[in-house]
This record gives structure tokens, sequence and C-alpha cells, in this order.
């Protein structure tokens, strides 16, 4: 009878356990990636570039989508890549491991971003949506999808569908759109956003509804 | 809860930013309520129709990236050929700590030119000395005496240099190193010194030594660079037990967050009391988290009780 309940016992515990093995596995990973990336910062920090080089690898890739998805403009997105980095290379002296590597780099690139898109606000310009008889439409994503496709009704569908969204997310705020990205399409926690933005989780969390709100209204039609 | 309250919560419920209360409420809620339950399928329905925007696909995300490294190397050597010597004050700085191994070798340099300089610009009358010794390195004068006939009797210690040179697995070269890792007056011996042994360090005499220069040596360079020797032994009992020490009692948090970077890379539980007096006295944000993160992935209490 017991050694029936041990089995029984054993048998429910062993995909927890088989779960813990995987979540320790990961949790070791993690914590040797952390310590390696506290390493490369110390050696940066020191003056060797190898080190600054391979962390900016680290990060380069998702820092250039981010600037590419909330710039929706090549040029711009590029430019943000090289001050954003450029602005890592000279202040990294100052990074004392108060917050996480990530945290600090998304504050700079974040700001470097709101930043385009204020100037851009201000001068109207430089965005790749613009004004139609149909309404407003993203040319970055229209050059992708005139393409040679299955279904232009379904490609017709697709395109005002992302016309409409591109033209929502033109209609926030800078801010609200960096909350918006960061929460919605880079998964990250609000909290995580109002460290990254230098604001509290409760303005983060204000901003994000606005957003939803602005969001919800400019796309009544699709939904 | 009111349908308003609810319905206003959906933006952060959706992404699981409310509390368990929260959400618990919120479901009861559309649970109970077929207008909220509508207004919350919409609601994700919006959320869906999102997810579907497009990437701008007409870039070569990949070309891009590319180019952005390249332009960024070209940039970041023009920086770094522009960059400022910047002030005096800044360089001593940067020299603290890390850069010991420079240190030591611009101080000779200084001292060697000083002698040099001093030598060429003394007045004859003091350079009589110097046919009665055969070039010593540092000589001190331990005792001066007038012997009354225009005679005077100076007894001098001189400090002969000698080059040494052999390999690495040679005992009496080793035993120079490990004498030279307990050089008091020069940390930079002591630095070079480790670092040549290090690559020794499955030697129990060399590790002994190393762990030694991480618990004793007053020179944090001299320690973190024992600190880096003793890496490949993170396992063993008698340096995680040393790390330990280091992590409680260090006073240079460089240190401190080399020693629990190197403790977390082994999990063992006898080190969870050690981690959590850290959690108590450590003041440095960094190693705090750190600490923290190790002790629950250990599945260990933060705090003591």
């Amino acid at each position: 009878m017991h050694a029936a309940a041990g089995t029984v016992s054993a048998i429910l515990a062993a995909p927890f356990e088989k779960n813990a093995e995987d979540r320790n596995r990961a949790g070791a990973a993690s914590e040797r990636a952390a310590s390696d990336e506290a390493g490369l910062i110390r050696s940066a920090q020191r003056g060797d570039q190898d080190a600054f080089e391979r962390l900016v690898r680290t990060y380069d890739q998702s820092v250039l989508r981010l600037a590419m998805n909330l710039l929706r403009s090549p040029d711009e997105a590029r430019d943000v890549y090289q001050e954003a980095f450029l602005k890592v290379f000279r202040n990294l002296h100052l990074f004392r491991f108060d917050c996480s590597f990530h945290t600090w780099l998304y504050r700079i690139v974040t700001n470097v971003c709101l930043d385009h898109l204020r100037r851009r606000k201000v001068r109207k310009e430089e965005s790749t949506v613009v004004d139609t008889p149909d309404g407003p439409v993203d040319q970055v994503t229209r050059l992708a999808e005139e393409g040679p496709g299955a279904d232009p009704e379904r490609q017709t569908w697709n395109r005002e569908l992302s016309d409409g969204i591109s033209a929502a997310l033109e209609n926030l705020t800078p801010r609200e759109r960096t909350v918006f990205e960061l929460r919605h399409y880079e998964g990250l926690r609000l909290r995580a956003i109002g460290d990254i933005l230098g604001t509290t989780e409760e303005a983060a969390k204000n901003c994000l509804f606005r957003a939803t709100q602005k969001m919800r209204s400019s796309l009544e039609t699709f939904v | 809860m009111k349908c308003v309250e609810v319905v206003e919560q959906f933006s952060f419920y959706t992404y699981g930013e409310v509390s368990p209360e929260m959400e618990e409420r919120i479901e009861s809620h559309v649970a109970a309520c077929a207008e909220c339950a509508k207004e919350l399928a919409r609601h994700r329905a919006l959320l869906e129709i999102l997810d579907r925007r497009e990437a701008p696909r007409s870039v070569n995300e990949s070309a891009l990236l590319a180019e952005c490294r390249m332009d960024f190397r070209r940039q970041l050597a023009m920086e770094a050929s522009a960059k400022p010597v910047g002030n005096w004050l800044d360089r001593l700085r940067s020299l603290t700590l890390f850069h010991i191994p420079m240190k030591v070798p611009v101080g000779a340099m200084a001292l060697f030119a000083l002698g040099w300089f001093g030598a060429r610009f003394t007045p004859a009358q003091f350079g009589g000395v110097q046919a009665g010794l055969a070039q010593p390195m540092f000589s001190n004068v331990q005792s001066v005496q007038y012997g009354g006939s225009g005679k005077v009797q100076i007894a001098v210690d001189d400090i002969q240099r000698r080059v040494v040179t052999g390999g690495l697995e040679d005992p009496h070269i080793q035993q120079l190193l490990l004498d030279a890792m307990r050089e008091e007056s020069n940390p930079g011996v002591r630095v070079e010194s480790i670092g040549i042994l290090r690559n020794s360090a499955d030697s129990e005499q060399v590790r002994g030594a190393l762990i030694d220069a991480l618990s004793h040596d007053p020179n944090a360079g001299v320690r973190l660079k024992a600190l880096e020797g003793l890496k490949p032994y993170a396992s063993d009992a008698a340096v995680r037990k040393t790390l330990a020490n280091v992590l409680l009692r260090d006073d240079n948090p460089g240190v401190r967050v080399q020693a629990i970077d190197l403790l977390t890379t082994h999990h063992d539980d006898s080190i969870v009391g050690v981690l959590q007096d850290a959690m108590q006295r450590e003041d440095d944000a960094y190693i705090r988290t750190r600490t923290r993160d190790l002790l629950q992935a250990m599945k260990a209490s933060v705090g003591t009780y």
C-alpha cells in the first residue's frame, strides 16, 4: 500500500521535478549569462574595446528592431543605433550596476527614440506614414506587401489593417507610443518600462491605458 | 466591482499586470456579467489585431544591421582617436585598482629617470664613492665613521639585481614566483606573479597561495587577480569558503561582486547562511540583487528569521 502510494506520488511528482530541473538549468544558464555580461561590462569600462563590441552585439539587433518598429524608418533607426551606442560608449564608466544593463541601455535607446518621435511631431516629416485620398498609409509596409501574393482580397485586407495600425500608432503621443511598443510588442513589464523611462510604474500604467483607449477608438472598424 | 471599473482594468488584466486579488475579482465579475464578457472579448480582439502589425519587411534587416555595425565601428574608431586625454585627476583615478600593472612600470620609469638625471647633475664631490661599488641597484648606508686621519668608514648594504630565467615547471622559478606573491612593497610584482602562476593553480601549493592572497592581500587589484586565478576551482570547498568570507568581509565592492559572481556558478546549500548574512549587511545594490536571485534559485529564504 505504501509502496503503491510512493509510486503514485513519484509519478505525480516526476513532471514537476523535471520542470524544477529545467528551471534550475535555465536559472543557472541565465546566471552564467549575467555573470559573463558583468565581466564584459567591467572589461569595457576598463577600456577593452573588444569587450565593448561584444556587449554591443549582444543587444544591437533588438535595439535596431525596437527603433525600426517605433520609427518605421530605416534611416532614423540607423541614426538611433549610432546615437544610442555612442552614448553607451561615452557613459559606460558611469554605469554602476544599480540596475540591469538591459534597463540602462533601453533607457538610452528609448530616450533617443523619443527625441526622434518628438522632432518628427514638430517637423511632421520623415515618417513613412503618408496621407493619401484613402487615408494614411505606411509606405514601408506597403512596399513589402506589393510583391507577388496569393490572394489579392486578403492582401487588400492586410494592407488596410496594417495601415490602420500604423495610423493608430501615429496618433499616440511619443511617450504613449513608446510605452505601448515596450509593453505590447517587446513584452516588458510595466515596472521595467517605468524604470526605463525614468518614471513610476503607475505613470507607465496610465500611459498604457490612454494608448489602448486611443488604439481602440482608431481601430474600431477592425474589431 | 462596478462594470465601468472592471472594463477600465482590461488594459492591464489582459497583459497580466493586475494583482492576483484583482484578477480574481475581474474574473468572477466577467463570469456573471454578459456585457463585460463581451467587452473583454472585444478588447482581446483588438490586441490580436495589433499582433498582426506587419514588420517593415521591405527593409533587409540583416543588411541594415550589418551596415549599422560597420558605421558604428568607424564612428567608434574616430571617437577613440579623438578622445581627449582628460584632466589629470581623471587619469589618476583611472589608474586606481585595475591598472596596477601599468602604475608600477610607470613609477619605476619615473624613479629610474630621477636617479639618472640626479646622478648626472650631482656635483662631482659627491661622486667619489662610485669607484668602490660595483654598480648596485640600491644602496643603504648603515653607519658612518670618521677615522681621524682624513679617512671615512661607511657601512653600505647593497642590493644587487640578477636575472633568473627558467620554465614554469622549474621548482626554483615557482618558488621565486610564490615569494614574489608575498612581496610586500610591490603590488605590481604580486599581480604579475599571480598572473603567471594562475595557470599552475592545479598545484595545491599555488592554489593555497592564491587563496591566501585573496584573503589577506591589502591591495584590491591583487585580490581580484587571485580571484581570477581561482575561477576554475569555484567548486572546490576551500575556495568556496574563501569566496564566502570575501563576500562578507572584503571592503572593496568590486572584489565582492566578483566573489558573488563566482559563487553563483555553483549551487551548494552550505553557502545559504553566508548569502543570507550578506543580504543583511550588503550595501551594494547589484550584489544584493545577485545574492537574492541566488537564494531564490536555491529555494532558500532571502532573510534570516
